[in-house]
């Protein structure tokens, strides 16, 4: 763990002048990111995996440890910025928090906003440390279990990961699944990893190296978004006027969300695990928990600090055991964490198994992070809500064209090219598309990122098995995990289910 | 795909019998992807011996996604479901074209139009974010001049000393031609 909080001398050029300083470079970087993550994460109509698709450039010139420590300040900031929105102005910043709204803003307007986003903060903080530790306890022994694994087993994981995903996501099973495969077809485009033959490149020198992982990110989540949100009206977006007073809660809000949070905590860290909308489900999940046991429901609802505290501490758990399938096994079980392995590619990490025994720096520098991460929340935001107030009072039409140039030097500058840029634009178009289709965009991303690795599984567990197909199902490891994945997607598709399904979502 | 779209818009008022305009419409454009994808993966090897060919995964997923396509559209033909919104022109259009013209501008390009050569030259970071930021917020319908310029000077200011001088990204600033 060293490696977090290691110093370094800093040397740059800045004015004209030299300067070297020791800092301790990772904390620093964790700071900054969950500073700059809560600034994008406030905007509203953005959310956290469009949030760390736009930074995602400035993290390219770090080293991979650090650019890694900042992503994932990144990540706690934007998910907490977007609780800061749904409290003060009603405005979901991402789905982890659209739940939070329901009491969250009713608690703003009795005017304890204040106590409401300290809750949430406090909230977050014990369930991240609680997460931490169980994404340390059971990062070895996955790992073991890992090792186990033949390109059989992988490519059944997988399967299962994206079954998984899709059930747990919002909306038609079978257009998430559509999406599912849409990303996997996206993925093939550029060379062949063995034989290098282009593939559908239409002999683009600049698709050779296929599709960049930002440029569909930056497109159908930051661009999209925001050609959205132009659309909507104006008068959508009201702000609390009161002034944020009596920051702390009161002993009373304490022992009466204690409980709550616990739960929260617990409820998050099994479903973040879980591959598919963790983080989200678990915010709901908590909510509907807390509801179903509090001794008068009808104060849900009506600024119920409960209603806070249980599906922050969730989202913020899930949002941390969400690494753990990362960490472990190399699988992204969630847009965000599809995001992550594009960053760690890019620096020429692998993720997987062979992290924690190769890298173990990385492994245990981001678990570390995570920790500090949630600390920085803490820290950071309790001071800053004045300042997080008064920049959603700077009005939308002047705050999305910055984030376009924003988001077009990132992508230009990530290759210098220009190129980058318009496939981005023409991303953004068809996710544009997807929304008026009501196509979930996420499925189609972390298909595309498990594309390469599914297809490399596929590809050698058909060579080991001569050919043979049906050592998916021969192979007892593999037939477990694909028959788990069909039941899932069986059972989703039953109408039973699918309506409650629909239930929760639109609680 | 956005053709896919937009044509639906007019059949979807002229026919009734399609419920799920939404997803019938969607379904169609996939399958559509598929067909290309299938064409454009067309002259790729395929599986020789026990071997995956180049060819042989895209054509997997292509013909997958054919059939999760029909799926979706024949979904579109027997359930019913709210028509397609109606696509606004105005703010996407600005903000494709910002960021096309910021793509055009930051390194200059040379590409030719309708059989006309057309030669951007390289303005760089400076005038390319103005640029993108002014068109960008034209998309908008509460677009004020004075308001709107001092924050592009503002945001191209503050992405020079971000990028440039704290990030070290090797941008140049300055038109070529600026001496």
């Amino acid at each position: 763990m060293g490696v977090v909080f290691q110093f370094v001398y800093w040397n740059f050029h800045f004015l004209g002048a030299d300067f070297s300083i020791p800092l301790p470079m990772n904390v620093i970087f964790c700071l900054v990111g969950a500073l700059v993550g809560t600034l994008v994460g406030v905007l509203p109509g953005v959310g956290t995996v469009a949030t760390i698709a736009m930074l995602l450039p400035i993290t390219f010139g770090l080293p991979p440890v650090g650019a890694l420590i900042m992503l994932a300040g990144i990540y706690y900031g934007a998910q907490y910025g977007g609780s800061t929105t749904s409290v003060l102005v009603n405005i979901p910043g991402e789905a982890t928090s659209v739940i939070t709204c329901l009491d969250g803003h009713q608690m703003a307007r009795q005017g304890r906003a204040g106590a409401a986003l300290a809750i949430a903060a406090i909230g977050s903080f014990f369930a991240g440390c609680v997460a931490t530790v169980l994404v340390a306890a059971l990062g070895t022994p996955l790992t073991s279990i890992a090792l186990l694994f033949g390109p059989a087993e992988y490519f059944s994981l997988m399967v299962l990961g994206l079954i998984f995903a899709v059930v747990l996501a919002k909306g038609s099973v079978l257009k998430a699944v559509a999406m599912v495969v849409t990303g996997l077809l996206l993925s093939m485009v550029g060379s062949d990893l063995e034989t290098g033959a282009g593939r559908m490149t239409f002999d683009f020198a600049e698709l050779a190296d296929g599709i960049g992982f930002t440029n569909i990110a930056m497109g159908v989540f930051g661009f999209a978004e925001i050609i959205r949100n132009l659309e909507m009206p104006a008068e959508n977006r009201d702000i609390v006027s009161k002034k944020v007073t009596g920051l702390m809660p009161t002993r009373k809000d304490l022992i009466d969300s204690a409980g709550a949070i616990a739960r929260g905590t617990i409820l998050g860290s099994i479903l973040g695990i879980l591959p598919g909308g963790g983080a989200v489900i678990a915010s709901f999940a908590a909510y509907t928990f807390e509801k179903k046991i509090a001794k008068d429901p009808s104060r849900f609802g009506r600024g119920a600090i409960e209603g806070v505290a249980a599906p922050e501490s969730a989202n913020n758990a899930a949002a941390q055991t969400s690494f753990i399938p990362l960490l472990t096994l190399g699988i992204p079980p969630n847009a965000v964490m599809a995001l992550m392995v594009g960053a760690m590619t890019i620096h020429g990490i692998v993720p997987g198994p062979q992290v924690m025994t190769k890298q173990p720096d990385l492994f245990w520098g981001m678990i570390a992070s995570m920790w500090i991460g949630n600390l920085m929340l803490v820290i950071i935001n309790l001071p800053l809500v004045g300042v997080w107030v008064s920049l959603l009072r700077v009005p939308y039409r002047l705050l999305y064209p910055s984030i376009i140039v924003f988001c077009c030097i990132g992508v230009y500058s990530i290759n210098n090219a220009p190129t980058d840029v318009v496939l981005a634009a023409l991303f953004g178009i068809i996710g544009y598309w997807l929304i008026k289709h009501d196509f979930e965009p996420a499925p189609l991303l972390l298909g595309f990122v498990l594309g390469p690795l599914m297809e490399e599984n596929l590809r050698r567990a058909m060579l080991i098995a001569r050919g043979d197909a049906t050592v998916f199902f021969t192979r007892p490891i593999s037939a477990v995990l694909l028959s788990i994945a069909m039941v899932l997607l069986v059972v989703a598709a039953l109408p039973k289910i699918r309506r409650r399904r629909d239930e929760v979502f639109v609680e | 795909m956005s053709e896919g779209g937009s044509s639906s818009q007019q059949r979807a008022g002229l026919s009734f019998s399609i419920r799920n305009p939404r997803d019938f419409w969607g379904g169609v454009a996939l399958i559509a992807l598929a067909i290309f994808a299938l064409w454009a993966s067309r002259d790729l090897p395929g599986q020789r011996g026990f071997a995956f060919g180049p060819g042989t995964a895209p054509r997997l997923f292509a013909t997958l996604l054919a059939g999760l396509g029909a799926a979706v559209a024949f979904v579109g033909l027997v359930t019913d479901g709210p028509p397609i919104e109606k696509y606004k022109l105005r703010g996407p259009a600005f903000v494709v074209f910002a960021i096309l013209l910021f793509a055009g501008m930051i390194r200059g390009a040379s590409f030719s139009l309708l059989g006309l050569p057309i030669v951007i030259p390289s303005f760089g970071l400076i005038p390319s974010t103005f640029c993108a930021f002014m068109l960008s917020i034209m998309g908008s319908t509460e677009m004020r001049w004075v308001e709107s310029l001092i924050a592009a000077v503002v945001m191209t200011f503050f992405c020079v000393i971000l990028f440039v001088h704290l990030l070290g990204l090797p941008f140049q600033l300055m038109p070529r031609f600026w001496g």
